[in-house]
């Protein structure tokens, strides 16, 4: 904030094809635990419920929220345990990328749709050298609209 | 002044603190906002004040309680944008909040504090006159103003902590400094002398925010303390253990830290976990007071004050609690004038209640007053605006109910001060929310509102049932459960049976609605194969199949199915049937009862009982209704615990169509059964293995599997130790002439209780429970401790007298418990009784024990003949003994008939039955019978006939 450069690490993750990335200190931790229970009646992009060290913690499938389908459970997916303003949430994605250091004063607006994702979930698109992570809106994400 | 309770008044400092250094920002934000009212803001303030105003009055703290009044008429004209908001306006609530401050700070001298100068300026605004100096100027040039020219007085700006010296004159007592933070107020001389003061406390009393404390035992801390160092010791253990690399005493470490790791646990949940009654143990002086200050008469009752809740949850339903009594004393009851014209007692009543439910707590607060009127509180909603009238008109009876939620709705004509203008409800609703609760409201006009609090259960633990359904483990909270059921394969045909589209089982002649919750939860069906040990589809459309056209109640009901079904159905019946056979067809049931309804739920397996920690679920998944929560299971995975009045609600079991449907079968059951003969619920077993008997099923209290080395042979009695105490035994063949005992290693002790003694009969297996509607024979096997023989399964079976044995082995037993010697001494004859049964067996079992008891019998082989003999016989009948099930006129009719008639009103009736089903003795309590007895319980109705004669006599 000091300067004109606002630098935040930024976790990025596959999405389906498409690379999303979201603030590093929102991240409370990735793992690969699996051993969900399904919850009968809860959304589709619910996948379950996983016991993470004593606390409950829903786990939602990612590219199923994005409306990018499924991700396929056999291909070694990981959960990115976010906290939000409800507790803790799983979301799963199809595999883990770098972390990158973006300066977030560089951000450029959404296209309306990116990789097949809908514009809305994203807060902006950050440029590197090799290619375009679009930084996902989590509180959008995680937001109950049905 | 006196104040009471010291801790009640603490919290009541605690509180007000808290909502005043939230006050003061918030005003500064409404001034900010001027016309362009945020409701939500101006609510919070409004409803801290009232809060205070609400616990200030409650304490007698008066002019705490006249400032904050005064506060909140300002506020609620801002609400209701009667006023907007300008700096004079917000300033005078400042001042108002810095005084309330100060008071609360130094309660014991608070009502002697003059606060004429802040309700001056409060009442003028609230009259509609602003501030004096303010009349002259615009509110826009005004607004404007106070950038640049600070609070004259002080100089905050300058000067962080300024001693405003200057005005102690105007000034009333302590000074403080004036935070900087009021430098956007406007001149504060317009209107009043005094600066701001005492709102950000500028450390001299830092804003500490107050410190969360509970009270622990100090015995419970020393538990606590010795228990970590135990624990302490058991992992040096374990370490050491590891460290040897010699296992051997692994195991016995494990079990150590086992056992503390439980202990500790549940010394920690208790010291959070606190009764209710904390906060229950207010409301009787609440009530008094209201009541008193309303001129009403109101009882209070207090209904499970043990019922232990989280702490957290505690403190924080105090609030709504108290609103919602205020409610029901202040809106709810009526005056006791008005209570006397409708006919009501002028005392009302209101009941405060808690218990679990569902593995959650739930509160009610229910009076017997006006309740609420749908139509009136929807009327008056668009009265105000908060809904228009199309809006009102599509409203269920309940959402109509429920706008008394709605923020500025008030139900009163007139604003008192006891209960305020509708911020009770919203208020009540947003903390409730925040605690994961819900609020609902059962309201019947005239007869009074029920508001029930459900409330979670966190950090609770409960004991639950585990049950499988695919492949998944879910666990019912055991206070929802009744019993499990399971029916057998062979048995699911004729005991499961269809009644329009809902399936019900017989369970002791009562019928009892299911669900399956694989359908409930929208899982595919599926049942668990013992014998492969897999799980399977089931593709079965019903548990049952359509019985045969045999039962005449279902005719009508069954060819319309017939009609509806497609031709599909039938192939598929056969196929069901054959798969019936197997032992995987087995219906495993857990019957649970929520409230009033009770209904099965079919499951695949059944598995142990456990005790859970209850965990909410994500917000994602609130809106499946079916699960109060989830739990972790042992093995580290998840179970999801279920909701079982939601469950039925998902399944559209309603309690009303629940028992309905039931009912309506139960009566039909009974139309068809009424000229059949009466069932018998038996237990079959065996003394020697050739000869099979029976024991009515309700005379035995236990079965006991015991080995034949457990039997003592002691003073030429048999004995066996059971319960710290000595169990008598005996045999058929100790009296009657049958085989003797089987000379088997395994035995089985039936037990029962005769002459309150307990009794243990001795008997080998294979036993059973049967119903029988065959007619018993009383003739051709009597003799001493047989009463008679039925055929079950081909076989004869001779029905054992228990009590005829045992009087035979011990009489000493009946002695000084002689109730038959009664009309022995009396000089009237002995009394008459009326027996009407129509079974032949049951009419001269019971006609033999009264006789021998020294009675005079009259009998009537159903309900017309009885009828018929008991006015032949008016003077002579004191009593009738009626079976319920006859043709004709059934013991129900005949109750009746003869309650109508004015020479019978006292006559004692008391009803003999097979089966006495919870519905049938209401039913007959509600026609008049006295008592019910089971039939064959010759000591318990020989007990009640001879007290009913006593009476008499």
């Amino acid at each position: 904030m000091t300067t004109d450069k606002e630098i935040v690490e930024l976790a990025t993750f596959y999405v389906g094809d498409g690379l999303c990335g979201m603030n590093i200190l929102k991240v409370q931790e990735i793992n690969k635990l699996m051993q969900m229970t399904k919850v009968p009646q809860a959304p589709d992009y619910v996948l379950g419920i996983l016991n993470l060290r004593g606390q409950i913690v829903t786990i939602i499938d990612l590219g199923k929220k994005l409306g990018l389908g499924e991700t396929d459970i056999t291909s070694d997916p990981r959960n990115i345990i976010v906290n939000s303003a409800g507790g803790h949430v799983g979301l799963l994605v199809r595999q883990i990328s770098d972390v990158v250091s973006a300066d977030m004063s560089k951000l450029e607006q959404a296209p309306a749709n990116m990789s097949g994702i809908q514009g809305e979930y994203f807060t902006g698109v950050y440029k590197t050298k090799q290619n375009l992570i679009g930084i996902l809106d989590v509180d959008r994400v995680l937001r109950i609209d049905d | 002044m006196q104040i009471e309770d010291d801790e009640i008044l603490q919290g009541f400092i605690e509180e007000s603190l808290e909502h005043l250094a939230d006050i003061e920002n918030d005003l500064l934000a409404i001034e900010e906002a001027g016309a362009n009212i945020d409701e939500d803001l101006v609510n919070k303030v409004f409803r801290a004040a009232h809060s205070i105003k609400g616990g200030a009055g409650f304490m007698g703290l008066t002019t705490i309680q006249e400032l904050s009044h005064a506060m909140e008429n300002i506020l609620g004209m801002i609400r209701s944008k009667k006023l907007v908001p300008t700096p004079e306006n917000i300033n005078v609530l400042l001042l108002g909040a810095d005084q309330l401050q100060r008071m609360v700070e130094d309660v014991q001298s608070s009502n002697d504090v003059d606060i004429t100068e802040h309700l001056i300026p409060l009442n003028a605004i609230a009259a509609g006159n602003p501030p004096p100096a303010a009349a002259a100027e615009t509110p826009a040039k005004r607004s404007a103003e106070p950038k640049q020219k600070p609070v004259p007085e002080p100089e905050p700006e300058s000067e962080p902590e300024p001693e405003p010296e200057a005005e102690e004159a105007e000034f009333e007592d302590d000074h403080e400094p004036v935070p900087a933070v009021l430098k956007k107020s406007s001149n504060a001389e317009s209107f009043s002398p005094s600066p701001p003061s005492a709102l950000a406390d500028d450390g001299v009393k830092p804003q500490q925010k107050v410190e969360s404390t509970i009270r622990v035992h100090v015995s419970l801390l020393d538990q606590l303390m010795n228990l970590a160092g135990e624990l302490v010791l058991s992992r040096n253990q374990l370490l050491q253990t590891i460290g040897s690399e010699d296992f051997r005493n692994a195991e016995g470490v494990g079990q150590r830290i086992d056992l503390i790791t439980s202990e500790l646990q549940e010394a920690i949940m208790l010291t959070r976990m606190q009764p209710i009654g904390n906060v229950f143990s207010k409301f009787p002086r609440v009530v008094r007071d209201l009541s008193s200050k309303l001129k009403k008469n109101i009882d209070l009752t207090i209904v499970g004050k043990d019922v232990e809740l989280d702490r957290t949850i505690i403190e924080a339903i105090n609030d709504p609690l108290t609103h919602l009594v205020r409610n029901s004393v202040d809106h709810g009851i009526e005056t006791p004038a008005e209570r006397k014209r409708l006919g009501k007692d002028a005392t009302g009543l209101v009941i405060l209640k808690a218990y679990h439910e569902a593995g959650q707590v739930v509160i009610e607060i229910s009076d017997d007053g006006k309740g609420l009127d749908g139509d009136v509180l929807a009327a008056s909603a668009v009265n105000k605006g908060l809904l228009t009238a199309e809006q009102a008109q599509i409203m269920s009876d309940k959402e109509k109910v429920n706008l008394i939620f709605l923020p500025g709705f008030s139900t009163a004509k007139e604003v008192t001060d006891v209960s305020g203008r509708g911020v009770g409800m919203d208020v009540v609703k947003t903390n409730l929310d925040q605690l994961g609760g819900n609020v609902d409201i059962i309201s019947e006009v005239g007869h009074g509102t029920t508001i029930s609090i459900k409330l979670p259960l966190t950090l609770a633990i409960i004991p639950c049932q585990i049950i499988m359904m695919g492949g998944e483990r879910y666990a019912i909270p055991q206070v929802n459960l009744e019993e499990l059921l399971r029916i057998p394969a062979g048995q699911v045909k004729e005991r499961v049976e269809r009644v329009g589209n809902a399936e019900v089982v017989r369970l002791r002649g009562n019928l009892l609605p299911l669900i399956r919750l694989a359908d409930v939860i929208g899982v595919p069906r599926t049942f668990w194969d013992d014998s492969e040990r897999t799980l399977k589809e089931d593709r079965r459309e019903m548990i049952s199949d359509r019985r045969g056209l045999t039962t005449p109640s279902f005719r009508t009901a069954q060819q319309e199915e017939k009609v509806s079904e497609t031709p599909k159905g039938t192939g598929g019946e056969r196929k069901n049937a054959d798969r019936r056979t197997s032992p995987a067809s087995a219906l495993n049931i857990v019957v649970v009862s929520t409230g009033a309804m009770k209904y099965g739920l079919i499951v695949d397996r059944l598995q142990d009982s456990e005790e859970i920690v209850i965990k909410p679920l994500g917000r994602h998944l609130q809106q499946c209704k079916g699960y109060a929560g989830a739990t972790i299971m042992g093995d580290g995975r998840i179970a999801l615990i279920l909701d079982v009045a939601n469950l039925a609600r998902m399944a559209r079991l309603t309690s009303v169509t629940g028992t309905d449907r039931a009912h309506e079968v139960a009566v039909a059951q009974e139309e068809a059964r009424r000229a059949q003969k009466d069932k018998q619920a038996l237990l079959v077993f065996r003394n020697a293995e050739i000869e099979q008997f029976a024991v009515p099923l309700n005379q035995v209290e236990r079965i006991e599997k015991i080995k034949r080395s457990d039997i003592e042979d002691l003073g030429g009695k048999r004995v066996m130790q059971y319960r710290d105490g000595s169990l008598s035994l005996i045999c058929v063949d100790d009296v009657a002439s049958v085989h003797p005992l089987a000379d088997n290693d395994d035995l089985l002790v039936i037990v029962f209780k005769i002459a309150s003694r307990l009794i243990g009969l001795l008997a080998i297996g294979p036993i059973d429970a049967i119903e029988i509607a065959t007619e018993i024979d009383g003739v051709t096997l009597r003799q001493t401790g047989i009463m008679g023989s039925v055929i079950i399964g081909k076989h004869t079976t001779m029905l054992v007298n228990v009590f005829e044995i045992v009087q035979t082995l011990y009489p000493e037993w009946f002695e000084g418990k002689d109730v038959f010697e009664i009309t022995e001494g009396s000089e009237s004859p002995a009394p008459t009784i009326l027996i009407a049964e129509d079974s032949n067996f049951f009419r001269n079992q019971v006609k033999g024990y009264m006789t021998e008891a020294g009675y005079n019998v009259i009998e009537g082989e159903d309900g017309q003949i009885a009828w018929d003999l008991l006015q032949q016989n008016a003077d002579l009948v004191s009593m009738v003994v009626t079976d319920i099930e006859m043709p004709n006129m059934n013991g129900f009719q005949l109750t009746e008939i003869i309650r109508k008639d004015p020479r019978f009103s006292q006559m004692p009736i008391v009803a003999l039955t097979t089966l006495a089903g919870e519905e049938d003795v209401a039913k007959g309590k509600a026609v008049g019978i006295d008592e019910y007895h089971i039939k064959l319980d010759k000591e318990r109705l020989m007990t009640c006939v001879h007290d009913y004669m006593k009476r008499l006599h």
